[in-house]
């Protein structure tokens, strides 16, 4: 679990610091306690496997969070659940919050496979081709595969990306470099 | 919300939905509208009651299909009522996110070019938004009218219902607002943020509840005109 990357960012600095000495003495995990700045300068290449926010930092980098709900723990005071986000309580005794913690692991990698938002080359490739303005027998014929492949592929990049238009589609590969 | 009827006051309708402060403004009922009922308002304005509570329905509850009201409605009103509605589009909201994107823009580090794409991927959904507009003044509007003339004295005619379709400015306008909350990235001035994802929330959301007066309303009207001829 040494390769595990956990991030924490939070304005309580004990919490943090508490979350922190937990992963560290219960799991053997050296934690990172993030700065404001994190989400800024974050770097795509290095995707942590977990996160845990409070709801201050999590509102103002919703447009972060959202796509890493699956990875994303809500540190809470009590225990409202969240319809989008798991949850921890940061009041619970430390046996709880250890159990709790151990729940994350198991699922976080699951959904990291499962659903993880990052396009696979393919879905690039064709991304690439629609924002070229190719049809779907272009596409099709290019990468050499069938015409409802390159539907399956359409269908999964609008509900990664949640974006259905082909203009929209087009924008989004040129502010990614696609094109 | 229950539906709207008569004896409703109009307070109450904009406190339970604010947004029919623009669905008012284009009847030329303004704010400061007392205790007044429907009723009251539609006689000192002079506009039919029927007709008026049909589009606030309409407008406000997404379940409400107005088939047997439309009978008695006169296209022009219809007409008259998109027509205001098309230019405050023109006129207020477009211009103002426009402003809101330049701010934003001029407070954004230069680095950051995601939200210059933005702005270009809105200056395209405009552009849509403003040859309906025009197609809408120039040629549909006008054929409905004439249409009408033609018919007069052969009312009622028979009205089919029509299905709701996919509108693409709204799936853009869609989009854009995905791409603002979801891929948004580097460092941007948040109030500013805020300013323009609120104002295209609110354009989303206007042209959603009046595509379904266009769409449930004048669309199976202007069907039947063409029909009789």
């Amino acid at each position: 679990m040494s390769d595990f990357n956990v991030i924490i960012l939070t304005h309580d600095t004990l919490n943090a610091i508490g979350l922190r000495s937990i992963f560290e003495n219960s799991f053997g995990i050296s934690a990172y306690i993030a700065d404001e700045h994190y989400i800024d300068t974050f770097n795509t290449t290095k995707e942590p496997h977990l996160f845990f926010v409070d709801s201050l930092s999590l509102v103002a980098n919703l447009g972060f969070f959202l796509p890493r709900r699956a990875k994303t723990v809500l540190l809470t005071n009590d225990h409202t659940p969240s319809d989008d986000f798991r949850t921890l309580c940061v009041n619970d005794n430390e046996s709880d919050i250890i159990n709790i913690i151990n729940t994350f692991f198991t699922i976080g990698n699951e959904v990291e496979k499962n659903t993880t938002n990052s396009l696979s080359q393919r879905e690039i490739e064709v991304l690439r081709l629609i924002a070229a303005g190719k049809i779907n027998k272009e596409i099709a014929q290019e990468l050499n595969i069938s015409i409802n492949t390159v539907l399956s592929h359409r269908k999964n990049l609008t509900s990664k990306l949640v974006i259905k238009s082909i203009s929209g589609l087009t924008f989004y590969a040129m502010m990614n470099g696609i094109v | 919300m229950t539906l709207i009827n008569k004896d409703t006051k109009l307070c109450d309708i904009i406190l339970q939905e604010p947004s029919t402060i623009t669905v008012l403004d284009r009847f030329g009922i303004s704010l400061g509208v007392g205790d007044a009922r429907i009723s009251d308002a539609c006689h000192e304005h002079d506009i039919d009651v029927n007709f008026f509570t049909t589009i606030l329905n309409t407008y406000i509850e997404e379940n409400y299909f107005p088939q047997t009201a439309l009978l008695a409605f006169s296209a022009s009103k219809i007409i008259e009522y998109l027509a205001k509605t098309n230019e405050y589009y023109e006129k207020n909201v477009i211009p103002n996110i426009e402003r809101h994107f330049a701010f934003l823009i001029n407070k954004t580090p230069s680095q950051n070019s995601n939200l210059v794409l933005m702005q270009q991927f809105f200056a395209e959904v405009k552009t849509e938004l403003l040859q309906r507009i025009d197609d809408d003044r120039n040629k549909w509007f006008p054929t409905i009218a004439l249409n009408e003339m033609k018919n007069i004295g052969k009312m009622p005619y028979p009205v089919k219902d029509t299905e709701d379709f996919n509108d693409p400015i709204e799936e853009k306008i869609d989009d854009l607002i995905n791409m603002l909350i979801m891929h948004l990235k580097g460092e941007y001035d948040h109030n500013l943020g805020y300013a323009v994802i609120t104002a295209i929330f609110s354009l989303k959301k206007d042209i959603k509840q009046n595509n379904r007066i266009r769409n449930r309303i004048l669309m199976p009207i202007s069907q039947a005109l063409s029909c009789k001829l």
